[in-house]
């Protein structure tokens, strides 16, 4: 068995673009997925019809642009102009400020500004429309308290009929308080890797044997199938675990991710994934005859797995009839496994279940692979 | 024109006989809608959050009700011993909202009441939902059943256009839709061609009289055959599944989409062209077709979030400029004014792959 792992490992050594398909996508990969999936929203271009051009409508433009969340895309003459450029995706928002608006604020009475926000990304416009009321709610109490406004304002805010306070909401972000977007991203994309990776890397190692058809060569070694079987996966998972290394290196030193937990609970469960990956990579290649037919396999695989596993959207997102077909991808336990041990710091008397989960797919997917592999060998 | 049609009815015909490339082509591009469409959004509904009453009062109570009605927020019980950090390094919430002590007292007396909301921001899109969310829900809170006055100085009306309920399947269903023919129609060309290089069938076609334009403008025309099929099957599912129409002028749009078609098919060939063995060509488009497309087009987020250094690459990307045509169309319907611009490009790009691959073709006619 230790000739046949020593020609594997021979075998590997001499096949460049194996080798090159172990380094160079997983740095490839988190490097991108990291850097342009970023969810951050900022610097909207928001276009400005200021009919008013007033201090006070003046300065409600400045609260708005100095927020770090809109920025002025110039100024409009009318709201058709402004209506005209949004569809044309010159800017993202536009605001309106009413003629009368100092007037108004000055007698005592609601003036009424227009917000249009391009919600055609559902996610922009949610937080954008966070933003507009959070900017306005505070203008409001700020002007409030300067008391340059009508009396009429600050009597019915000092003075409430029924003499009820309110309630001050106070929010605390915790775990990533910069609210940096790639640490959500890049630990969903480590799993994606392991897996996605580990099965692209194992179904070309097993085809290759087919394709020479040198598999009665090996079927007549001394060894069983149980040793070939080992002889093939050790080398592998050796190589992919050399990988776990170097992309927890990568995370660590570019993307800068805290690591507040047990790493060594991340490796276990960065093994299994990789074994997990190794099983569905056998598992695919024992369905086919060329490097081809492999590759065109994993391209009916990976959507799946990639995309019910919550490791790029949350999965609290996707509809509710599909999240629990989650729970069967190994990608979404590992997900959570790596999230929470490295962001949050939890240990293993709360992650076992999900290390447990992850184990019993492994052991069901190797089982299945080994399975087929031996029928094919017999 | 003859022998172009002749040399696409060829490449027909061999992609009928391969039952695993046949079923990929047309099959796939659905599921990966389907899958995709519904699966990719960041509208989260239904988070787990803890709450924390400290104060017990009838005052807390209602509040808490306010954050029990609403669709985003799904309340867990939670022991007011436990510290709520705990629920989040369990995973069970993603958010705890702790009511202080004297809130109800202190809204008796017209003061402002302590809440507070503790964010699990491991997911910073998310944890801004949540902060955007209570907030609203809060200030609604204070206009109805707290003192915060009715009159405010300023009063917003926001507007969202063009997909008013916020529907995330408007958004990605378009993206995936250009996805899908970013990624099917050059893997099936790309394999064509590198299969004739592969199994040097190539040697016929140089000895044959058909020049190098012609061949290619044949197998690029069949190819655009199959976009096309994948194209009218998936728009079907955008206008029923998805719910979509066009917005406005569709020209631009339907312009485009043959130039879209011409250009992803040309971009197959140059690849299959470029590289003679299967294998390595699949992988190549899946570069090229998938990932470039899925990061540096926008469509999950938008391509100004991507940083500079990175930003300027997807210029280059051809899936950026179909897909805004894509949702310029169904959503924005800013017309031929808007999207001018993007139609030229991608006949640009398509040009410059129909080139290169010619120019392949060329070379290696010359250097055997």
């Amino acid at each position: 068995m230790a000739a046949l792992i020593a020609k594997e490992f021979a075998q590997i050594g001499r096949d460049k673009r194996l080798r090159i398909s172990l380094i160079v996508p997983p740095v490839l990969q988190l490097l991108l997925f990291g850097f342009a999936l970023n969810a951050t929203v900022d610097n909207l271009r928001l276009g400005i019809v200021d009919f008013d051009r007033s201090p006070e409508s003046r300065d409600l433009i400045a609260a708005m642009t100095q927020s770090g969340a809109f920025k002025s895309a110039g100024a409009y003459a009318s709201a058709e102009k402004l209506g005209e450029d949004i569809s044309r995706g010159k800017v993202d928002a536009g605001i309106v400020l009413p003629v009368g608006l100092s007037r108004d604020l000055h007698r005592g009475q609601q003036a009424d500004v227009q917000v249009l926000l391009n919600a055609m990304n559902a996610n922009t416009a949610a937080i954008a429309q966070g933003y507009t009321e959070g900017v306005l709610g505070t203008w409001n109490q700020v002007k409030l308290k300067s008391g340059e406004l009508h009396a009429r304002f600050s009597q019915i805010g000092s003075a409430p009929r029924n003499l009820r306070g309110i309630a001050a909401l106070h929010p605390a972000f915790l775990f990533n308080p910069g609210l940096v977007s790639s640490w959500f991203v890049v630990t969903g994309t480590f799993g994606l890797l392991l897996t996605l990776n580990g099965s692209l890397v194992a179904s070309a190692a097993m085809v290759k044997e087919r394709e020479a058809g040198t598999v009665e060569q090996l079927l007549m070694t001394p060894a069983g199938t149980g040793e070939i079987i080992v002889a093939k996966i050790a080398p592998l998972f050796l190589l992919l675990c050399g990988m776990v290394l170097f992309a927890t290196a990568l995370i660590k030193v570019v993307f800068q991710i805290p690591f507040r937990g047990n790493l060594l609970i991340v490796f276990l469960g960065a093994a299994l994934c990789v074994l997990c990956g190794i099983a569905i990579g056998t598992f695919l290649a024992t369905f086919t005859r060329t490097a081809r037919q492999a590759q065109l396999m994993s391209f009916f695989v990976n959507p799946p797995l990639s995309s019910l596993s919550g490791a790029l959207t949350p999965v609290e997102a996707m509809p509710h009839w599909m999240q629990p077909l989650t729970l069967v991808n190994p990608i979404r336990h590992f997900g959570v496994i790596t999230r929470a041990a490295l962001l949050k710091g939890s240990g293993l008397d709360i992650l076992w279940p999900n290390i447990l989960a992850l184990a019993g797919i492994t052991l069901v997917l190797l089982v299945l692979s080994v399975w087929r592999f031996r029928k094919q060998l017999g | 024109m003859r022998r172009i049609l002749a040399q696409a009815r060829k490449e027909l015909i061999q992609i009928r006989r391969d039952k695993l490339a046949l079923t990929l082509a047309l099959l796939l591009p659905v599921g990966l809608l389907l899958l995709l469409g519904t699966s990719i959004s960041l509208s989260v509904t239904e988070l787990p959050i803890v709450v924390q009453d400290l104060d017990n009062s009838s005052a807390s109570r209602s509040l808490l009700d306010a954050f029990r009605q609403s669709i985003t927020f799904h309340v867990v019980p939670w022991p007011v011993t436990k510290p709520p950090m705990a629920a989040f390094t369990a995973n069970q919430a993603r958010a705890a909202l702790v009511i202080e002590h004297g809130f109800g007292r202190e809204l008796a007396r017209g003061g402002a009441g302590q809440v507070q909301i503790l964010i699990d921001a491991s997911d910073s899109n998310t944890a801004k939902l949540i902060q955007g969310y209570s907030t609203q829900i809060v200030a609604a809170w204070n206009r109805t059943a707290g003192g915060a006055q009715r009159l405010l100085p300023v009063k917003s009306h926001i507007r969202l256009w063009y997909n008013p309920g916020r529907v995330t399947k408007k958004f990605y269903g378009p993206g995936i839709f250009v996805l899908g023919l970013s990624m099917f129609p050059p893997l099936l060309a790309a394999l064509a061609m590198s299969r004739e290089g592969e199994q040097q069938t190539l040697l016929q076609v140089y000895v044959s009289s058909i020049p190098a334009h012609q061949f290619l403008l044949g197998k690029i025309l069949a190819f655009m055959a199959i976009a096309a099929a994948e194209w009218s099957i998936m728009m079907t599912l955008l206008f029923t599944f998805f719910d979509l129409s066009f917005a406005g002028d569709p020209t631009p749009f339907l312009v485009a989409s043959v130039l879209y078609a011409f250009c992803v098919s040309s971009y197959g060939t140059m690849l299959g062209a470029a590289i003679p063995s299967q294998a390595a060509a699949i992988q190549a488009v899946a570069l090229g077709g998938f990932l470039l497309v899925f990061l540096l087009s926008g469509l999950i987020f938008p391509v100004e979030n991507i940083p500079g250094g990175l930003r300027w690459l997807s210029n280059f990307v051809w899936g950026r400029y179909y897909m805004e045509i894509v949702r310029d169309a169904l959503l924005e319907g800013g017309g031929w004014p808007a999207m001018w611009f993007n139609v030229v490009v991608i006949g640009i790009i398509g040009s410059v792959f129909f080139l290169l691959a010619w120019r392949k073709m060329r070379r290696m006619q010359l250097s055997i």
